[in-house]
């Protein structure tokens, strides 16, 4: 197979999202009272509304639908006053009921859109043939087909037939999307149309037992759990805009960033309260018509959407370069083996019977009410990473990773009061790299590992005076981490003060250049590699303690 | 001189026990040897529960001796209908689906009618799933009409309209889709009203088509109706079912009412229609003349769509009867397909042996009328005119305070004696548009008929949520038919069954 880099000169990927994401954080299910935990027993948390017995009814959870309001107006949706829930039907032991209750032809958000910043290598999927007039051609040719690249209900939703109900379907509002323009640097900026968002109830869980890989093949038999049955359940179908695997998995982190930030979900991809399928279809570069697509499932964590997506272009390239064709079909990322293998042939679109659930009465949202979610939504990623860029002047890209989780924003703030410029990122650097690693090998979260934020503070001030290096900083960081003390007094107490006093450290320069005159020679002759053993060696001859910038330059000076 | 439980109302009984004349285990003992006595003759049940009957009474008479205030409808027994789920109870729908399914949960409405007091005494026969209109599609065994054991009750409710019709109790729940209390209260001679639609809680009740169904009481007198309405009302919405509101008025509050100076529609297509029996037609010819002798005046109103309303109905009802029978496949609870290879053979095999024929029909007819392609023609169609029939009905209104029309077009027929389905579905001609309209309708009993020797009925129907003003109309009309000299209303309990069994100790 060729490279992805190589398949996408020739080919344009037209890739577009279904991201179902549980309300996690609502402590009731969907329709019912039952409690809404990902942790209890199998079948533990029932009642007659959520295993689908005879007589029980629904009634929608208020807050939910706060949620769900919250996450399409987070999202430049349009908010749908009027919209109402319909039954999907399918037999499977997973749905009580037989029959699915989600949305119909209007949800309860449409038609919005998040602008991507493509950076750093990822930017460089997109080939330099996908900007200008060849992307607005593209774009306008795959929303065109829209509905039916992006969602399996389109056939049952019949356009046109409703009228009324259809008359908050009729489009974007595009003047502020802007085409992607490549800058010097080879980032770009991408809007991804996000075509709605709609409310639905989870399914049960069903466990395999016997088969491999807990798949129902061979299984022996199934075990059905419904505890998830009735869960919150909110589903996001992009437009079909997106065109290289980075610029999805950059979709899926971003739209994460928000909702966690909103608070809606815990948003585990590893646990599968944020699930995503990807559809992708091929087409010839400057073709508009559009290719048949695939759906792609398992792709549950970022990497898995990146590469699973990536294998599936190259796979049909290969396919469609010897002239074979693409079925349409649902595929199974096998990230163990790095290939994905067809799970279901569709050969004729589901009859899923949509119709209106009569048990629910169709909604019809105040503007009071959409005022109060729009009033709940917290500041959000993008707006709070502008913010920590201009206001403590930290990088970009740091303060992007920062702004993306809620609970590390605020350590992040609470750090870095009152500083900006060096130490507010030298507060910006220990987050993003001393913290991040230490959480990873510890129980518990950022807010009850034991650092404080008052010492991450004080540890950035005494690396921005430069007091101590990057190395000791590190140092420093595991000891405060165990002992709970301040940095200072661990710097003080160990005598790990840097030394960044010319005069002192002048005496080591000449001592090692007199020891290493080999290598002074060389570097003398041209080979700059060597200047990093030399500045090593000064270290070590300091006991770690000489300033390695200071170092450098002495010994730049001394050599010239 | 002995008393029988069949001579007594529910307000009669109620009082009884009140005041210490009779205990309500002695009324409960009463109710279960009536139905010993004479179940044989009319199958009104499914189940009898002569425990947990026994049980609430006792509750009644501890609380009496205790000194507390009794609810309004203590220890009077009612029948449930079998689609209304009572923990103690199977709830069948009179299904092989379901022959051994016990309920879990109890139904709000019966929950309500337990906490105003009254005893169940028992589940009661109807057509498998509430399809139907004789209670002879029940996979267990028919119900027999207290008038003429050789013919039907009518349907679905037919065993708690048989039940209150043979005096086994004087008060019965059913259900209403198209017409399923209304029509068998008339082909049983007793008073029957399906309340307006999201009046009483559908929770618990194994719903048929969930935007036609509900749940309203039987009883002999139109004032034990307005006592039950209270009780399945009166605690307000329920917080479990959607679609339930607030209807908070006291039923028996003016139910005496003089109706002098307000104004009584009559719809001339409906009393000129095909297959209305002449003894129909004077009886509720003879209704408006009553209504009229007591003031009202009686003005012509026109229902435009009205032809529309059946077919509509045949439409919307199987659409969502194939929707929520979905759930019925075997695999969790009720009838399962022994031995089978697989998941599809289990649930396709569960179904196919589990239901019977028109419950069968109903749902394939709904399936399709969803499938894709064929939803437009017929569904959103059904919905259209339905959005005309209710506009019909509120601009009737805007002419007259009630509508009185026939109930059923003839009055009971044999077992057997309509075998056409579709035969079947034009019976239900005078009771299904207001199902579709969603307001309420009571059928209200006018004696024997000319020519038949079977009870006939008329029909009155209000605006949404006026329900209070329909039976006090009703009331009218019983009123102007009660005996003057012994007070005794137009119909009681079937002669046949009179004073069988039910002696108050």
């Amino acid at each position: 197979m060729k490279e992805l880099s190589e398949v996408l000169k020739d080919w344009e990927a037209v890739i577009g999202l279904e991201i179902h994401t549980e309300l996690t954080t609502l402590e009731t299910k969907m329709f019912c009272n039952c409690k809404n935990t990902h942790d209890a027993k199998p079948n533990a948390n029932v009642c007659p509304v959520c295993l689908g017995l005879p007589g029980a009814l629904p009634v929608p959870n208020k807050r939910a639908i706060e949620s769900i309001v919250k996450a399409g107006l987070a999202t430049n949706c349009e908010v749908q006053k009027h919209s109402m829930f319909y039954r999907k039907h399918y037999f499977y032991p997973d749905m009580a009921k037989n029959f699915q209750t989600t949305q119909g032809p209007v949800a309860f958000c449409m038609h919005g859109h998040l602008d991507l910043e493509v950076t750093g290598r990822g930017a460089a999927e997109r080939p330099e043939c996908a900007f200008g007039a060849a992307e607005a051609q593209s774009l306008a040719s795959a929303s065109a087909n829209a509905v039916g690249l992006s969602t399996a209900m389109a056939t049952q939703m019949r356009e046109g037939s409703h009228g009324g109900a259809l008359a908050g379907m009729s489009g974007y509002n595009t003047a502020n999307l802007a085409l992607p323009e490549r800058h010097e640097d080879g980032s770009y900026t991408v809007p991804i149309r996000i075509l709605r968002i709609h409310m639905e109830e989870d399914a049960a869980k069903m466990v395999h037992v016997g088969g491999e890989e807990g798949r129902i093949a061979a299984a022996s038999e199934s075990l059905i759990d419904y505890n998830r049955c009735g869960t919150p359940l909110i589903e996001l179908v992009t437009e079909p805009d997106l065109r290289t695997p980075e610029e999805a998995r950059l979709f899926m982190e971003k739209l994460r960033r928000i909702f966690l930030t909103l608070g809606i979900s815990d948003c585990s991809m590893e646990h599968g309260s944020m699930r995503c399928d990807g559809n992708v279809s091929l087409r010839r570069r400057g073709e508009t018509k559009l290719g048949t697509k695939t759906e792609l499932k398992n792709l549950n964590s970022f990497k898995a959407l990146h590469d699973g997506l990536a294998y599936e272009i190259c796979r049909q390239a290969e396919v469609l370069e010897e002239g074979g064709i693409i079925y349409q079909e649902t595929r199974h990322w096998e990230p163990g083996r790095k290939r994905t293998v067809v799970m279901r042939v569709k050969e004729t679109a589901d009859d899923y019977r949509l119709f209106p659930d009569p048990d629910l009465a169709p909604f019809d949202l105040s503007d009071e009410f959409i005022a109060h979610c729009a009033a709940e939504i917290p500041e959000l990623p993008d707006a709070k990473r502008d913010r920590y860029e201009t206001a403590f002047g930290i990088k970009r890209a740091d303060a992007e990773q920062i702004a993306g989780d809620p609970e590390t924003a605020a350590f992040f703030e609470a750090s870095a009061e009152g500083l900006s410029g060096k130490p507010a990122q030298a507060v910006a650097n220990l987050i993003v790299n001393e913290l991040a690693a230490y959480l990873k090998g510890v129980e518990g979260g950022i807010t009850d590992c034991g650092i404080a934020p008052a010492q991450v503070a004080s540890l950035a001030k005494l690396l921005a005076e430069d007091a101590i290096s990057s190395n000791q900083a590190h140092e420093v960081f595991g000891l405060m981490a165990e002992s709970g003390e301040d940095p200072e007094k661990i710097v003080d107490e160990r005598g790990m003060r840097q030394v960044s006093d010319a005069g002192a450290l002048q005496p080591i320069v000449d001592e090692v250049l007199e020891r290493c005159a080999d290598q002074a020679q060389q570097y003398r002759d041209g080979n700059q590699k060597v200047l990093g053993f030399l500045v090593g060696q000064c270290m070590k001859e300091s006991r770690g303690q000489g300033n390695p910038k200071l170092f450098n330059e002495l010994l730049r000076a001394s050599l010239s | 001189m002995a008393q029988y439980i069949d001579t007594l109302s529910a307000a009669r009984i109620a009082a009884g026990i009140k005041a210490g004349e009779f205990s309500a285990r002695e009324v409960a003992q009463a109710s279960l040897d009536a139905i010993a006595a004479r179940e044989d003759a009319v199958q009104a049940f499914l189940q009898v529960c002569p425990e947990l009957a026994l049980a609430a009474a006792d509750r009644v008479d501890a609380a009496r001796a205790a000194g507390g205030e009794l609810p309004p409808l203590a220890g009077v027994p009612f029948a449930i209908k079998d689609n209304m789920n009572l923990v103690g109870t199977r709830t069948t729908c009179a299904s092989r689906m379901l022959e051994n399914y016990e309920s879990v949960y109890t139904a709000t409405c019966v929950q309500r009618m337990l906490d105003a007091g009254c005893v169940p005494v028992g589940k009661a026969n109807m057509d498998e799933f509430a399809f139907g209109s004789t209670t002879d599609s029940s996979a267990f065994h028919p119900t027999h009409n207290p008038w003429d054991t050789e013919r039907v009750p009518g349907g679905s409710s037919g065993g708690s309209a048989a039940a209150v019709a043979a005096g086994e109790v004087p008060l019965a729940l059913g259900s209403d889709t198209g017409g399923s209390i209304r029509q068998p209260a008339a082909l049983c001679g007793v008073v029957g009203m399906k309340p307006t639609y999201g009046a009483v809680s559908r929770y618990g009740v194994v719903a048929f088509g969930s935007s036609l169904d509900q749940v309203g009481p039987f009883g002999r007198t139109v004032e034990d109706v307005a006592l039950a309405m209270n009780a399945l009302t009166g605690a307000g919405k329920d917080p479990y079912d959607g679609t339930s509101q607030d209807c908070p008025v006291d039923f028996c509050e003016h139910l005496n009412d003089p109706i002098e100076g307000r104004r009584v529609g009559i719809i001339p297509a409906f009393m000129e229609a095909e297959g209305l029996t002449p003894e129909m037609r004077a009886a509720v010819e003879a209704a408006a003349r009553e209504l009229e002798n007591q003031g009202a005046e009686l003005v012509e109103v026109d229902l435009p769509h009205l032809d529309a309303a059946i077919a509509a109905y045949y439409v919307i009802g199987p659409a969502e009867a194939f929707s929520n029978l979905a759930r019925f496949d075997g695999i969790r609870y009720g009838y399962q397909e022994p031995d089978c290879a697989n998941l599809d053979a289990q649930s396709s095999l569960s179904r196919a042996h589990g239901f019977g024929p028109e419950a069968k029909r109903r749902q394939m007819l709904g399936a399709y009328l969803l499938s894709s392609g064929v939803y437009d023609k017929y569904y959103y169609a059904a919905q259209k005119a339905r959005t005309l029939i209710t506009a019909d009905y509120a601009s009737a209104y805007e002419r007259c305070d009630v509508i009185l029309m026939p109930s059923s077009p003839r009055t009971a027929w044999r077992h057997g004696e309509i075998s056409d389905p579709t035969q079947m579905y034009l019976a239900d001609l005078y009771t299904i548009s207001i199902n579709i309209a969603g307001n309420g309708g009571v059928s209200v009993p006018l004696g024997l008929g000319a020519d038949s020797g079977l009870p006939v009925a008329s029909q009155l129907v209000g605006p949404a949520f006026k329900d209070r003003t329909m039976l006090m109309f009703a009331r009218a009309l019983e009123r102007g038919l009660t005996d003057a000299a012994t007070g005794a209303p137009a119909l009681s309990v079937a002669p046949a069954f009179a004073g069988k069994g039910g002696e108050l100790a």
